[in-house]
């Protein structure tokens, strides 16, 4: 069965929207201006999981966005060290 | 409402807190920072309204809690100390050097194919090359990691290779371990002579009791606890008896895999290890990854039942060690050196980011490098979303490869929600491939995440007992034994 359902756009980004539905599966499309069409046996009930995976993407963007200097700092410090090249970290045990 | 620390209050520096099921909150810090305090003392420090004198106060401050008492150059040592391996490049380089195997276990995650599969085998070339490449890891000490499917089943191959890469650790000056996972059914004289005489440190699987490794570890040609026990016996004789000898011969390891047939053995497993002689015991629980993920039903369990069995056990081991066995648990010491000591453990499934790539690399037999092990089984079921490149490439080419540099973001705490804010996040660490397998995402989702499950309740079990002196007293003996994986 196939049913749409409405996001609000305000709460949930585009990027979040499009994350949920390659995790949902097939099931999922999210369309423009917040419609999401849904294709299940229970649509309500995918719609809630997809609303749950949705809400969990937009909160690490979020997230991403908020500690992006601590994160990349760390994770640039990391991959420049396994490449064996000098960082501000020092390393080469 | 927060009401603004007063001018004699504690103002709160960035904390993480998780209430404890015995009473009182548990309060830590990215610095490795922990303390143990009331209810009633939470309230006041989290709406900055402690004292700054007192009990609390003291262990708040002494942790880096406290905004105007924040000794930045040493909490970034213990910061630093507590991540150290992360910065160092790849140290362990995992070998497939075969798919086949003799035995058909319950779990199996090796991605295993028959005893007399074709084109299963690591070829000369392709363990050449793996050598080569494994040595252009900038780290100084690297260690060379032989697996399967049964790695003795490819022994013309692994002889050569082991005789290859000690003369290149000649060559390059750089410090080589070399070691073995196996089932050792394929082991002889000859073989375990050639192993210790170059230094190969050997692990096994011992799944418990000869009825229940049997029961686990199928093998068709014999009785795979017997043949365990024996070989761990010889090897352990040989440890034991070193004496003028132009090599060293390590004490043999070995691991267990609980199963859904486990799960009621707590104590007979841990009597099996101190039985033949191990002084340590891996309480590793399985991953619903490859072939387990297909058998799930079957063998998996869920994290409480599988917690029910590691409480039982882990309080059996420390009665055993108040009565004077010397046995130790590796989990609980691997968390308890990054919780007690802010020091890496080396345990690389429990960094951020995550040790895929950067600490470690799986070397499959024909030639393709994964990200880690759990990546290359999700390789052997069609999915190359972790394959970094081939044995062919450049180190750094595989370093900064897009798998590479996808897991190691996608194991960043500071980005995944939940786990920023978690008690436990300075001694934790994600797994993309488990997410990935799990719950169809890089990132996955911690409150219904299994592995999140069964790490919340162990920390929970072990911060427990480290309010118990008698227990604390035993765990803090494990952690000065210090073993590195």
């Amino acid at each position: 069965m196939k049913k749409e359902f409405r996001v609000d756009t305000a709460l949930y980004s585009e990027e979040a929207l499009g994350l949920a539905a390659n995790v949902a599966g097939a099931g999922a499309a999210p369309g423009k201006r917040g419609k999401v069409s849904i294709e299940a046996e229970d649509p309500e009930a995918a719609f809630r999981e997809f609303m749950n995976e949705a809400l969990s993407q937009q909160c690490r963007i979020d997230l991403v966005k908020r500690n992006f200097k601590a994160s990349q700092l760390i994770l640039t410090n990391a991959l420049v060290s396994a490449l064996g090249r000098k960082n501000d970290a020092g390393g080469g045990k | 409402m927060a009401k603004k620390p007063g001018a004699n209050a504690a103002a709160p520096a960035a904390f993480q807190f998780r209430r404890l099921a015995a009473g009182g909150v548990l309060v830590t810090n990215d610095f490795g920072g922990r303390a143990f305090i009331s209810d009633r003392d939470f309230l006041m420090y989290s709406s900055g309204r402690l004292p700054a004198s007192g009990k609390a106060y003291d262990a708040l401050a002494a942790g880096g809690f406290v905004r105007d008492r924040l000794d930045f150059e040493t909490l970034a040592g213990k910061w630093r100390s507590r991540n150290d391996s992360v910065f160092y490049g790849t140290g362990l380089h995992i070998f497939v050097l075969t798919l086949r195997c003799n035995h058909k276990c319950a779990y199996c995650q090796s991605s295993v194919t028959g005893e007399r599969a074709a084109g299963a085998d690591m070829p000369l070339s392709v363990a050449r090359k793996s050598v080569d490449l494994a040595f252009q890891s900038p780290r100084k000490a690297i260690t060379i990691e032989f697996q399967g499917g049964e790695p003795l089943a490819n022994w013309d191959v692994l002889r050569e290779i082991v005789k290859y890469a000690r003369t290149k650790e000649k060559r390059t000056g750089k410090k080589l371990t070399l070691a073995m996972v196996s089932n050792f059914s394929l082991m002889d004289e000859a073989k375990a002579a050639f192993l210790l005489e170059n230094e190969v440190s050997l692990c096994t699987s011992l799944d418990g009791p000869e009825s229940l490794h049997n029961k686990n570890r199928t093998w068709s040609g014999g009785n795979s606890h017997r043949e365990t026990a024996r070989w761990l016996k010889y090897f352990n004789s040989r440890h034991d008896s070193q004496h003028d000898l132009k090599y060293r011969v390590f004490r043999p390891g070995a691991l267990l895999t609980v199963s859904r047939l486990t799960l009621g053995h707590a104590r007979e497993v841990v009597d099996e290890y101190a039985a033949r002689g191990l002084e340590e015991i891996f309480l590793r629980p399985l991953a619903p990854i490859g072939y387990a993920k297909k058998r799930w039903q079957e063998i998996g369990y869920s994290p409480e039942e599988f917690l029910e069995f590691y409480e039982k056990a882990l309080r059996y081991i420390l009665l055993k060690n108040r009565r004077g066995v010397k046995i130790r648990e590796k989990f609980a010491q691997m968390l308890l050196t990054k919780i007690l000591k802010s020091e890496d453990s080396g345990y690389l499934d429990m960094r951020c980011p995550c040790g895929a790539a950067i600490g470690q690399l799986a070397y499959n037999y024909n030639g393709d490098v994964y990200t880690c092990d759990e990546a290359r089984m999700v390789g052997w079921s069609g999915d190359d979303i972790f394959k970094a490149g081939t044995v062919g490439d450049k180190y750094e080419d595989i370093i900064a490869a897009a798998a590479t540099k996808t897991v190691c973001a996608a194991s960043s705490l500071e980005s995944q929600p939940f786990c920023h804010r978690c008690a436990y996040k300075p001694y934790c660490g994600v797994c993309p491939v488990v997410n990935y397998e799990a719950q169809n995402s890089l990132w996955g989702q911690m409150p219904s995440n299994h592995r999140c499950g069964t790490l919340k309740g162990l920390f929970d079990l072990l911060f427990g007992l480290l309010r118990d002196g008698d227990s604390r007293a035993v765990l803090e003996t494990w952690v000065n034994a210090g073993a590195k994986r």
